[in-house]
């Protein structure tokens, strides 16, 4: 029997699904890491697991009993959660924390007895908490915390724990420590363990399964060695890695190489055209992605000169409220030629910065990559028409036009 | 820190100090009667006993003052306070924020203008045995939290700062609002001052005889969610996962306290900072466990409450200054404490 059985599983939190047609068993007393990067599903999975979250298609099945049929309180002594934050800004002590583990057991008017402290004592013993059970639960540092909220879940008895990234945020000795209580509750206890985890190499390290999740989607199951594969991690990291086998601990072990489109970006040079506040978005999200950026021609003091300026980005620049001088026209057309393509912001064009567009039009014959991003409908043009047919001959030539950064982005 | 054992004892120790507290209050005043006198008047209305009780030595028009005017007025004062008290002490736990109270956040205001309505509408039905102002007055309190928790929310949490600006907002709006009514429909200045800053004059027996059962009741009840809400305090989804059903907490507890907050402003008008002060001295002293601080802040707030309103009414005697003159002046120095020690979450 499994202890968890996934068929199908749907959720979305409004209208586009976060996890898609998910399936999947897990057995009875086994240890499973659900891996992936960011924003891939992995906490909602652990929530939906749990209940929190109700599925919008498919099935969960715990124990062969379908998850919705079990009464809130049945399912606490079922499955117990260690969510991801675990901050709690409240003098409580570490021992009534522990004790509120019991509360799907207790009626409402139920007070604690023998055998509930007997419960707690236990699971602080487990835990290693007990010398911390008179101390305050906000007084205490983060890997003790993260030990008692497990203890709480101890004392929740249950056959199944699931944990959101229980070792973010801590140090390397006390993620340690927390994975080797889990494997050693998982082994000595035969308790179901399944956690949310970044880092790889421990989940290899402990898991007897892991679930790789990308976009909502399952990319691999199965144990470390069937899922942690290159082809896997460059599919879903979009990063080069190395995976060989830890000589010390004998599982494996992933070595990052570098990461695909930063690495490439680095080496493209790309020329701005802006001006008025036009290329502020644009200066920001290609500098972020690791271009090489060079801009003009500007006038000293506009918002987009200000901003390249504070990137210390090179621009050939123009004195204030003035048209673009020949001197400055020149120096444009040199720093054009060390570029690998230029991209022109939805700027509005006039007499004044009329050359920019002949500039463009000069790197275009030289055959450079223009792109032109025009992303709404509102009037460029005050010279009369002679930019907008500027514009039409460009776009013949074979400049690109486009309606967003992010597709500018996607093509470059 | 008193924990677990001395749970009964703090109890037993804070109804000692109500029961003195009502004794000691109800004898400071104008007319002069020993505490060891109000007993016995309480007494000598208690069937069975009364017959041992000799009230030969009191003078009757001492009597008269402390049964017909003091008692009822201390009594009823100690059901306010105690009512507001736990209702802050409830909606601190429910919105996980130290700075939740009926008046802060508006719903006593809601409460007042409800009540007002009532009035100058002539409400007189009694249903289940509340008066139409108590349901105006409940309707409006509910109404006051619901624009205001949604005004203050930003996706699933409440954010101290919102929490207080929607609060403030809505609730002088209210107020305001509220005036206007008072000033329209009776021109009566006074009048508006007394409801608008609270007081707990000349009421008699009959708001108190009226309140005792609903509030005691709505107290217990609220008691009923200490466990919860003590849970709730760790976070939602680790309640959730407890197996608590964190909605309907949300909804009882928000329900029970805006009652509460309801029949007492229906009776008392608006007194403020009650619900902020007492449950925060009570976390200082016995720590956040509902299970004591629920209890613990209604016998701290009725005894509060009857003291601010012994000054209220013997400060610059024969003139009564409204009760909520006297909390605010606690309060609000209070509320800018907690302000700058709490400067670093908000």
């Amino acid at each position: 029997m499994y202890a968890i059985s996934v068929k199908d599983l749907e959720f979305g939190y409004r209208e586009d699904l976060v996890l898609k047609k998910v399936s999947f068993n897990i057995r009875d007393g086994s240890f499973v890491s659900l891996i992936g990067p960011n924003g891939s599903g992995k906490s909602t999975l652990l929530k939906t697991l749990n209940n929190l979250y109700q599925p919008r298609g498919g099935s969960i099945r715990l124990y062969d009993r379908d998850l919705s049929s079990y009464k809130k309180r049945e399912l606490a002594r079922k499955i117990a959660l260690v969510p991801q934050e675990t901050n709690i800004d409240y003098d409580f002590t570490v021992e009534e924390i522990v004790m509120m583990g019991r509360h799907p057991y207790k009626k409402r008017f139920e007070m604690e007895d023998e055998s509930d402290f007997k419960i707690v004592y236990e699971a602080m013993k487990m835990t290693n908490t007990l010398s911390l059970r008179d101390r305050l639960i906000n007084q205490i540092s983060g890997g003790e915390r993260q030990r008692v909220i497990i203890a709480k879940a101890l004392a929740q008895k249950p056959s199944i724990i699931l944990l959101d990234e229980p070792t973010s945020n801590l140090d390397i000795n006390h993620q340690m420590d927390i994975l080797n209580l889990l494997k050693r509750l998982n082994r000595e206890n035969g308790l179901t363990v399944i956690l949310v985890i970044h880092d790889i190499n421990l989940a290899c390290r402990y898991s007897d399964q892991i679930i790789f999740l990308k976009d909502g989607q399952i990319l691999g199951m199965g144990s470390p060695e069937e899922v942690v594969t290159i082809e896997n991690m460059e599919n879903a990291y979009n990063m080069k890695v190395a995976i060989e086998r830890n000589k010390y601990t004998n599982t494996l072990h992933l070595t990052p190489i570098e990461i695909k489109d930063r690495g490439e970006n680095k080496n493209k040079r790309v020329h701005i055209v802006c001006g008025g506040g036009s290329g502020q978005e644009l200066i920001n999200s290609l500098y972020s992605e690791g271009f090489q950026l060079s801009l003009g021609v500007l006038n000293v003091g506009d918002s987009d000169w200000e901003l390249a300026r504070s990137l210390n980005l090179p621009m050939v620049e123009e004195v204030p409220f003035s048209g673009i001088s020949d001197e400055a026209h020149e120096n444009n057309l040199r720093m054009l030629e060390r570029v690998d393509m230029v991209v022109i912001s939805n700027v509005p064009i006039g007499a004044g910065n009329l050359k920019n567009l002949l500039a463009a039009k000069e790197a275009l014959e030289k055959g450079k990559r223009i792109f032109y991003i025009k992303d709404d409908d509102l009037e460029f043009d005050y010279t009369n028409g002679e930019a907008l047919s500027l514009i039409g001959l460009m776009k013949e030539r074979g400049m690109i036009t486009l309606n967003s950064i992010d597709q500018l982005l996607d093509e470059i | 820190m008193i924990r677990k054992s001395g749970y009964k004892l703090t109890i037993t120790f804070l109804i000692t100090l109500l029961i003195f507290s009502i004794g000691l209050f109800s004898a400071i005043g104008t007319a002069k009667v020993s505490v060891g006198d109000i007993f016995k008047i309480l007494l000598s209305k208690v069937p069975m006993i009364k017959n041992y009780v000799d009230l030969a030595d009191i003078p009757s028009s001492s009597v008269t003052i402390i049964w017909n005017i003091r008692l009822p007025r201390v009594l009823l004062g100690a059901l306010v306070g105690a009512s507001l008290s736990i209702a802050g002490a409830a909606f601190q736990g429910m919105f996980k924020n130290p700075m939740a109270d009926p008046y802060v956040i508006g719903i006593s205001s809601g409460a007042a203008l409800g009540a007002t309505i009532a009035i100058v509408l002539k409400v007189n039905f009694i249903l289940l045995g509340f008066s139409g102002i108590s349901l105006f007055a409940f309707i409006g309190a509910l109404a006051t939290v619901l624009i205001v928790y949604n005004i203050a929310r930003i996706k699933n949490k409440v954010p101290i700062t919102t929490l207080l600006l929607a609060g403030v907002a809505v609730g002088q709006f209210l107020t305001a609002i509220m005036s206007f009514i008072m000033v329209i429909s009776d021109r009566d200045m006074v009048k508006i001052t007394y409801w608008t800053l609270g007081s707990l004059a000349g009421k008699g027996w009959e708001p108190v005889l009226k309140m005792t059962i609903p509030a005691i009741l709505c107290m217990i009840v609220i008691c009923f969610f200490a466990r919860e809400l003590n849970i709730l305090l760790t976070g939602e989804e680790s309640a959730q996962s407890l197996g608590i059903d964190v909605e309907r907490i949300k909804t009882y507890i928000l329900l029970l306290g805006t009652f509460i907050t309801a029949i007492s402003v229906s009776v008392s008008g608006i007194i403020g900072f009650v619900g902020l002060i007492i449950p925060h001295i009570v976390r200082l002293i016995f720590g956040p466990d509902h299970r004591i601080l629920l209890p613990s802040s209604a016998l701290l707030g009725s005894i509060f409450m009857i003291f601010a309103d012994t000054l209220a009414r013997t400060l610059i005697s024969p003139i009564e200054i409204p009760v909520g003159i006297i909390t605010a002046l606690f309060g609000g120095p209070f509320f800018i404490y907690l302000l700058r020690t709490r400067k670093k979450s908000i």
